[in-house]
């Protein structure tokens, strides 16, 4: 009988038939290596058991008293039946043999932080883990999966664990499905269409709220990194980067934390989200820090390096790194881009000098030069950085009343960092809920659609132009004839009043219909 | 947010009004003044610790008024100044009775 003992633990492989001929024996056999190795933990592997009668159960009992917590592993189909009818499998803790799955020879479809993407079949894929002993990791990938779903989020789930060599794997179903590098490979004339959905899904993910305690704190881990970094900076770098850091306010919207565009996947017209372990909450910037990685920060010194990841060029990755920024923070404003992606770039410079140095980055001289190049512009950036959070200019919403608390919030908080007087606060919080609220009740009614909120603000003068756009019946609110103010009450008309107020207290109110959209765009001076 | 508080002697009723009357908020008084406006004869607005008002909250006003001149009278008190130029553009500072 073949035994392996480490480290306290005893592992003995049991093979072919266990039944009332054999059973007194193999229970002295185990029995006699049990009193050799006196092991703290007990390990039966039945890989190679053919099949277990009453009285081989029976043995196994015996072994229970002097080792209650003994396991019972990689129990084939056939003998996990008999242990389940007999109701042992609520006594002992037994695993089931893991179906073998080959990949050699598969399409890779998508690598991440942890593990890489094979399509087996048509059908299906398998995530082959790289850490060997990864079972903790699939099981919360398959919780944080579910979490996601649940929330709104459209991912695929595991539904199956199976061995890969001497790794686990994960099984998806994943139908004739694309990867969203594979199609800037092979299609970049479909880039543009590619932004859209990648910054959608983005959004969509960052507008989800998680509930408390159910995904971890990003924020805590770049507190983390900036922890593992302070002996490698320079004093002043590393205290400001640590208050940077701390100063990035708590966020309990959902960040994917590897968003690349392996992890996105095209399946028949649905957008699916996959590679889901790194789920975790925080403020969008943190967000931006692994994309800005992904796209850029890890080739920075070897641009081709890109092509063997992604499949595409450095050249498309930047067009799309910008373009990305430019939809999701809606502006083509290449100064607020590259403040937003300046940003990003502190959080990702300090991730990968991080990375690197634990993996021995400092022992080669390709190593070594990356993590100069990285901390250089780290300390750079954090000079002339005062905090890492940035406001947004456009937000895109479902028009309905119940969403007006957003909108408005939305502009305030836009207009937060600017000194503007409270009755011009009023005044253009007030034309906003005007404006809002008839794009709310008309423009798609009775159906509902989304609209679009964008703020600008223009330093010199200060002046603050926020346009409103809908998708919904062309309508020219500022067509209709003003109301006459100087009426008595009784001759007064209720209503008509919101457009009119707006008029009076902005300084210019526009409106065009251009390619099916209403864009009304409001002035106003601080 | 709009916390309404109600006050009914005799046939005077009062409205104290705290936070914002807007598009959200104003079918709430419109409902409050609903229920008891049937027999007052005098109406009392108290804006006191209003902060905001829009058209929406406008409309519930004209139409209280309207209510009112039929029935007795209507008065807005403790006007704050971005209210009241809110009535001054809109012509409301000339219909409504404001103390």
């Amino acid at each position: 009988m073949r035994s392996d003992f480490k480290e306290g633990t005893l592992t003995i492989n049991l093979d072919g038939r266990i039944d009332s001929n054999n059973a007194h024996n193999v229970e002295e056999e185990i029995q006699a290596i049990i009193d050799d190795t006196r092991p703290d933990y007990l390990v039966l592997n039945a890989a190679k058991l053919e099949y277990i009668s009453s009285a081989g159960l029976r043995i196994l009992l015996h072994f229970k008293k002097n080792y209650p917590n003994f396991t019972i592993t990689e129990v084939s189909s056939e003998v996990y039946e008999i242990l389940d009818m007999t109701g042992f499998t609520q006594m002992i803790t037994v695993e089931k043999a893991y179906r073998v799955v080959d990949v050699t020879g598969c399409e890779e479809i998508g690598r991440g932080a942890n593990g890489t993407i094979y399509r087996i079949d048509q059908d299906n894929v398998v995530k082959v883990y790289n850490n060997a002993d990864a079972l903790d990791e699939i099981q919360h990938e398959r919780e944080v999966a579910r979490l996601a779903l649940v929330l709104g989020i459209p991912t695929a789930i595991s539904y199956d664990v199976v061995k890969v060599g001497d790794s686990y794997g994960s099984v998806f179903e994943l139908l004739n499905a694309k990867s969203f590098s594979k199609i800037l490979a092979n299609e970049p004339e479909k880039l543009d269409w590619c932004v859209r959905e990648y910054v959608d899904m983005l959004k969509t993910i960052h507008g989800t709220e998680v509930p408390e305690g159910k995904l971890p704190d990003m924020r805590e881990t770049a507190i983390d990194w900036v922890g593992f970094l302070q002996e490698y900076l320079p004093e002043e770098t590393g205290s400001k980067l640590m208050s940077l850091v701390e100063a990035i306010p708590k966020d309990n919207h959902m960040i994917h934390g590897d968003y690349h565009t392996k992890n996105l996947e095209l399946q028949n017209d649905e957008v699916l989200l996959i590679d889901m372990d790194t789920l975790a909450v925080g403020h969008p910037i943190l967000e931006f820090a692994s994309i800005y990685n992904a796209f850029k920060g890890f080739f920075e010194l070897d641009h081709d390096a890109i092509e063997d990841f992604q499949g595409f060029s450095y050249d498309i990755a930047q067009e799309f790194l910008i373009k990305v920024m430019a939809e999701y923070l809606g502006t083509e404003d290449e100064a607020k881009i590259n403040e937003v992606l300046d940003k990003a770039r502190i959080l990702g410079y300090t991730r990968l000098i991080r990375r690197s140095i634990r993996r021995k980055g400092l022992e080669s001289e390709k190593g070594r030069a990356e993590i100069d190049c990285w901390k250089n512009m780290l300390i750079e950036l954090v000079d002339k950085t005062d905090k890492l959070t940035f406001t947004m200019n456009e937000l895109d919403v479902e028009a309905t009343i119940d969403n007006l608390d957003t909108v408005t919030g939305f502009v305030n908080r836009a207009l937060e960092e600017f000194d503007c007087p409270m009755k011009t606060q009023m005044q253009i919080e007030l034309a906003v809920e005007e404006i809002y609220v008839n794009i709310a009740n008309y423009a798609y009614s009775p159906e509902v659609g989304r609209a679009k909120v964008r703020v600008e603000v223009d330093d010199d003068p200060l002046k603050v132009s926020i346009t409103f756009i809908d998708h919904g019946k062309p309508y020219d609110p500022l067509a209709k004839e003003d109301p006459d103010v100087t009426l008595s009450a009784q001759e007064r008309q209720i209503g008509g009043l919101g457009i009119f107020l707006t008029k009076q207290t902005m300084d210019d109110v526009e409106y065009e219909y251009k390619d099916g959209q209403n864009i009304l765009t409001i002035k106003k001076k601080f | 947010m709009l916390n309404i508080k109600k006050d009914i002697d005799n046939g005077k009723l009062t409205f104290a009004l705290e936070g914002r009357l807007d598009t959200v908020t104003s079918p709430e008084l419109e409902s409050a003044i609903k229920e008891s406006i049937d027999g007052a004869t005098e109406l009392v607005m108290d804006f006191k610790d209003l902060e905001y008002i829009s058209s929406a909250g406008l409309r519930v006003l004209l139409s209280a008024q309207k209510t009112m001149m039929q029935q007795g009278s209507m008065k807005v008190i403790n006007v704050n100044d971005i209210v009241m130029e809110i009535f001054d553009v809109t012509g409301f500072g000339d219909i409504l009775t404001i103390e």
